[in-house]
C-alpha cells in the first residue's frame, strides 16, 4: 500500500512553479493529465469445434506525458460449457516515458478462473511497450509468479490502412515459458502462438466495428503434452466485434 | 467536408441573398465587416475609450448555432480602431464564469498591458473589468485575442487597426478581413483527443492503395526507400494540421463559404485588404483568382511592395495587400487550408449579390526529403519539388547569416519529447512552402520581403540564442529544446539594452508560427532593412535567424501560436532586464 502511495505521488507532482508567476497568479500554461479507455477487441469467436466465446482485451491509462498509470485486461467466457470465465490477465502497472515512442511499465498482476473456488495465480510483471520503427505497435511482458516461474509475453498489432477508415490488422502473440511450472501445468520454451487478422471499419474513431479470423497453435513441449492428454494442439476461428475506446 | 458546398445549395443562397435577407444576415456576423468598407479620409470610428464586454452566448455559425465567447455580442469581436500617437483606452468586463484575458497581438506596450496571465497580470476575474492604457506608438493591421486556456478557439478574438498619424491607408478603401476556424466540438475535447489519439483529425493518411500508386509510377525501389524511411521514423508525410476540416468550419469575418462575406468596390479602386489569420490552428493559402495582390505590409509594418497572386499565411499573421480590380464584376477570395481540408471563401464585388467561380480544393500535398532535414541528400521523386529549385539557387544565392551558423543539438537528442532531429537543418526562406512549389503563379516568399524603412536600432548583434523546435506527436508533447514550459527551471534571459540574434531550429515535421510579445523580430532574409515581424512561420527542419533590440523591460510571452502546441507547453517567458 505505502508502495502504492508513493506512485500516485510520483504520477501527480506537486505542481511545480515554473518561477515566472507572482504567488497569487496563475501559470500561464500548465501540465494535462487525462486518461483513456481502449477496448482493442470486443469480439465474439466462434471456433473450428464450435464453441462459441466472449473475449476482451482492454487497456486504460491515466496520467501525464511521462507518467502513467495503466490497466490491462484480457480473457475469455466460453458459453454455454458451464466453466467460469477465464480472466488471462489483469494488471495494474506504473509506466514511465524513457524514450519518444518507448515506456516501461511495472505493476502486478493476477490471472484464472473467475469463480469462487479457484485460487489466482499472482504476479509481478515489467513491461516494455511503444512503437517500433515502421509502425509496429508493441507490447512485451515478462512476468514472475509467486512460485518463481518466468513467463514472457510478446504483442505486436499493425495497420494497413485500406481508406481512411477502414483497416486491416495483423496480430501475433507469442508466449514463452522460461521456466516449467508443475502447479501451473507450463512447460519450458515457446508455448503458443496466436496470429489473428482483423478488418476493420470505423463508424467514428472511437466506435469501430470488425470481423476477422485467428489461428492458435501451441508449440514445443507445451504441444507435446497436450497431445499426450490427447488434446487439440491448434485451433482456428473467426471474431465479429469491436474496437472501442473513450 | 463542412466546406464543401453542394451546387444547388449555393443556387439557394445566391436567390435569397436580397436586401431583407442580407439584413438578416448583418445580425449573425460582426457590424464591421460590412460591404462597403472604409474610404480615406473616412472619419475614424473608434470612440475615445473603448469598452468591451466578454460574454459566451449562442449565435448561428455557418449553418448551425453555437457558443462561442463574444466580444460585444459579436464573433469575432469588434474592430478596434486606433490611432498612432494617441493613448489607447480599453476596458475589458469578463462576464463569463471563468478569468479571461485579451492580449494585443503585435502591439508594442508597456508589460503590465500586454494581457498574458501569468506572464503580465494575473488575468481578469469573472465580474471584474480591467482598464487596459496605453500609448499606441505603432500603426497598422493587428489583432487582440483571449491568452486564457483555449478561449481564442471559441472566438474570443477581433481585429485592431491602427491609423497612422496622417490617416492615409494608402489606397481608396480597405477592407478587413479575419480568417478563423470555428469547431462546434469542445476545445477541451478537442485538446484530449489530440492527447490521446493520435491522427485523429486527419483523413488524409496514406492507404495501401497510395502505396500501390506509388509503384506503379516511380517504381518498387523507390517506393520503398522513401516508405522505409518515413517508417524508420515514424512519421507520417500527411501529417499536416493536427486540426482539421473534419471538424473546422472556415469562417471569414465571422461567416462561412455559404454565407459568403462580400466586400463592395468600384472598378478602377485600390482597395487595400487587412488580412488577419485568427484561427487556432490553420494555415491559409489567399489567392484572389483574376486579381494580382501587392503586398504593402507584413505583420503591420511596411514592406517595398511585392507584387504576387497569392501568399500562405501562418496562424497570427497578418498581410496587407492591396488589389485594383478594373472590371466591373465579383472575384472570389479564396483562403484554403494548407492541409487543403477545407476552405472559406468571400467575394469582392461590385455590387451585393453578385457571386464568381469557386476554385476546387488542390490535392493533398505530402512532405519530402527537406522537410526530415536531408535536403542535401539527392533523393529523386519526392514529392517536395522545391529541392531541385533549391539546389540550383544554392550557388548563386548570397549566403544568409544563419547559413553560417553551426547548429548544435542537446547531447543525444532533446530527450522523450522530441521525436525526432533534424540532421541538417538549412534555410528555407525562399520556399514557398508545402503544396505552393509547382503552382504557375507568383507566390509570396519571406525572402521577397523588404522592410520599408530602416529600423532605430542598427547595430549588429553581440549574442546569440539558439532554441530547438521540438514535438512527439504520439503523445502531443510540444516543446522548446525537448522541454515543456513547466519542466524549464526559468525564463529565457535577454540582458536590457543588448542587441541579440535569435536562432530558431525546427526540429519537427510541422509548420510552427512562433510569436514574441512585446519586441519585433528583425527577419535576417538577405534584405535591409529587414522586414519586422511578430511572428515567424518555421518550416520543418528549417533554421531562420532574426535581430531583436531588446528594449521592452520586463517578463514577455513567447510561444508557438497554434494554440494547442501553445498549451501542450511550447511556451517560455522572456525576461528582459
Amino acid at each position: 500500500m505505502k508502495n502504492f502511495l508513493l506512485l500516485l505521488g510520483g504520477l501527480f507532482p506537486l505542481i511545480a512553479s515554473a518561477g515566472h508567476a507572482k504567488d497569487d497568479w496563475p501559470e500561464p500554461v500548465s501540465d494535462h493529465y487525462t486518461g483513456r479507455v481502449l477496448f482493442d477487441r470486443l469480439e465474439i469467436a466462434r471456433t473450428n469445434q464450435h464453441e462459441q466465446s466472449a473475449v476482451w482485451d482492454m487497456m486504460a491509462w491515466y496520467g501525464g506525458d511521462y507518467h502513467r498509470l495503466v490497466f490491462k485486461t484480457e480473457g475469455e467466457n466460453v458459453q454455454n460449457d458451464g466453466a467460469p470465465t477465464d480472466i488471462e490477465k489483469a494488471e495494474l502497472l506504473y509506466g514511465y516515458l524513457v524514450s519518444p515512442f518507448w515506456s516501461i511499465q511495472a505493476g502486478v498482476g493476477a490471472r484464472g478462473e473467475l469463480s469462487s473456488d479457484s485460487s489466482f495465480e499472482h504476479y509481478a510483471v515489467l513491461s516494455f511497450s511503444g512503437l517500433a520503427p515502421y509502425w509496429f505497435e508493441m507490447d512485451n511482458s515478462l512476468m514472475v509468479n509467486e512460485e518463481g516461474d518466468i513467463q514472457l509475453r510478446s504483442e505486436t498489432e499493425y495497420e494497413w490502412r485500406l481508406s481512411q477508415t477502414a483497416y486491416l490488422q495483423p496480430r501475433v502473440e507469442i508466449t514463452a515459458n522460461v521456466t516449467d511450472s508443475e502447479k501451473y501445468r507450463r512447460e519450458s520454451g515457446l508455448s503458443n502462438l496466436r496470429v489473428g487478422l482483423r478488418y476493420r471499419q470505423e463508424i467514428s474513431r472511437e466506435f469501430a466495428p470488425y470481423i476477422g479470423v485467428y489461428w492458435n497453435q501451441a508449440l514445443g513441449n507445451t504441444a507435446d503434452r497436450l497431445q499426450r492428454e490427447g488434446r487439440q494442439t491448434h485451433e482456428t476461428g473467426i471474431v465479429v466485434g469491436a474496437r472501442v475506446w473513450f | 467536408m463542412n466546406n464543401s458546398i453542394d451546387p444547388s445549395r449555393r443556387q439557394f443562397v445566391k436567390s435569397a441573398l436580397t436586401a431583407a435577407s442580407a439584413l438578416a444576415l448583418a445580425k449573425v456576423a460582426p457590424v464591421w465587416a460590412s460591404p462597403q468598407g472604409r474610404h480615406f479620409k473616412d472619419s475614424v470610428l473608434a470612440t475615445d475609450e473603448v469598452n468591451l464586454t466578454i460574454a459566451r452566448k449562442p449565435l448561428l455559425i455557418g449553418q448551425k448555432v453555437g457558443r462561442p465567447i463574444t466580444i460585444n455580442g459579436q464573433m469575432p469581436g469588434p474592430l478596434i480602431r486606433l490611432r498612432e500617437g494617441q493613448p489607447a483606452k480599453l476596458n475589458v468586463t469578463n462576464k463569463l464564469m471563468e478569468d479571461t484575458s485579451v492580449h494585443w497581438h503585435g502591439i508594442i506596450l508597456p508589460e503590465n498591458m500586454d494581457g498574458v496571465p501569468g506572464v503580465s497580470y494575473e488575468g481578469i476575474k469573472p465580474g471584474r473589468t480591467f482598464k487596459y492604457r496605453y500609448d499606441v506608438q505603432q500603426s497598422g493591421t493587428y489583432w487582440y485575442h483571449s491568452h486564457s486556456g483555449l478561449q481564442e478557439q471559441l472566438g474570443h478574438l477581433g481585429p485592431l487597426i491602427i491609423d497612422s498619424k496622417d490617416g492615409d491607408i494608402g489606397a481608396d478603401r480597405e477592407h478587413t478581413v479575419i480568417l478563423t476556424d470555428w469547431t462546434f466540438s469542445d476545445p477541451n475535447d478537442v485538446f484530449r483527443k489530440l492527447k490521446v489519439a493520435e491522427g485523429y483529425y486527419n483523413y488524409h493518411k496514406r492507404t495501401l492503395f497510395d502505396t500501390f500508386d506509388d509503384i506503379r509510377q516511380q517504381g518498387l525501389e523507390k517506393t520503398w526507400q522513401e516508405r522505409e524511411m518515413w517508417g524508420r521514423m515514424r512519421m507520417s508525410p500527411r501529417d499536416i494540421a493536427d486540426v482539421t476540416g473534419s471538424t473546422y468550419t472556415y469562417l471569414m469575418n465571422g461567416r462561412d463559404s455559404r454565407m459568403n462575406w462580400s466586400g463592395l468596390f468600384k472598378p478602377g479602386e485600390k482597395v487595400r485588404l487587412r488580412i488577419i489569420n485568427g484561427s487556432a490552428m490553420s494555415f491559409f493559402d489567399v489567392r484572389i483568382p483574376g486579381l494580382e495582390m501587392t503586398v504593402v505590409a507584413a505583420d503591420g509594418q511596411p514592406v517595398q511592395p511585392v507584387t504576387i497572386d497569392e501568399f500562405r499565411i501562418g496562424v497570427a499573421e497578418a498581410y496587407d495587400v492591396i488589389v485594383q480590380p478594373r472590371e466591373s464584376k465579383a472575384y472570389t477570395l479564396f483562403a484554403e487550408s494548407f492541409d487543403r481540408s477545407g476552405f472559406v471563401r468571400g467575394t469582392l464585388t461590385p455590387e451585393l449579390g453578385l457571386e464568381a467561380p469557386i476554385p476546387e480544393l488542390r490535392p493533398v500535398p505530402e512532405r519530402g526529403m527537406a522537410a526530415m532535414g536531408m535536403a542535401n541528400m539527392k533523393m529523386e521523386g519526392m514529392t517536395e519539388g522545391s529541392m531541385s529549385s533549391m539546389k540550383s539557387d544554392m550557388s548563386t544565392k548570397q549566403p544568409l547569416p544563419v547559413d553560417n551558423i553551426q547548429i548544435d543539438h542537446a547531447n543525444g537528442g532533446h530527450g522523450p519529447g522530441a521525436a525526432m532531429i533534424a540532421k541538417n537543418p538549412v534555410s528555407r526562406l525562399d520556399e514557398p512552402g508545402l503544396g505552393l512549389e509547382n503552382v504557375d503563379h507568383r507566390v509570396l516568399v519571406y525572402s521577397d520581403l523588404k522592410g520599408a524603412h530602416e529600423w532605430p536600432d542598427t547595430r549588429e548583434p553581440e549574442r546569440t540564442i539558439q532554441l530547438h523546435l521540438t514535438g512527439n506527436m504520439e503523445r502531443y508533447m510540444w516543446s522548446f529544446d525537448g522541454k515543456k514550459f513547466t519542466e524549464v527551471d526559468g525564463p529565457i534571459q535577454f540582458n536590457e539594452g543588448e542587441r541579440l540574434r535569435l536562432v530558431l531550429v525546427n526540429d519537427t515535421m510541422m509548420d510552427h508560427p512562433i510569436h514574441l510579445h512585446g519586441m519585433w523580430m528583425e527577419l535576417e532574409n538577405g534584405h535591409y532593412p529587414r522586414p519586422r515581424k511578430h511572428t515567424i512561420s518555421v518550416k520543418p527542419s528549417e533554421k531562420v535567424s532574426l535581430l531583436i533590440s531588446a528594449d521592452a523591460h520586463g517578463s514577455w510571452a513567447f510561444h508557438c501560436h497554434l494554440l494547442y502546441h501553445m498549451k501542450a507547453g511550447m511556451f517560455r517567458v522572456v525576461n528582459v532586464s
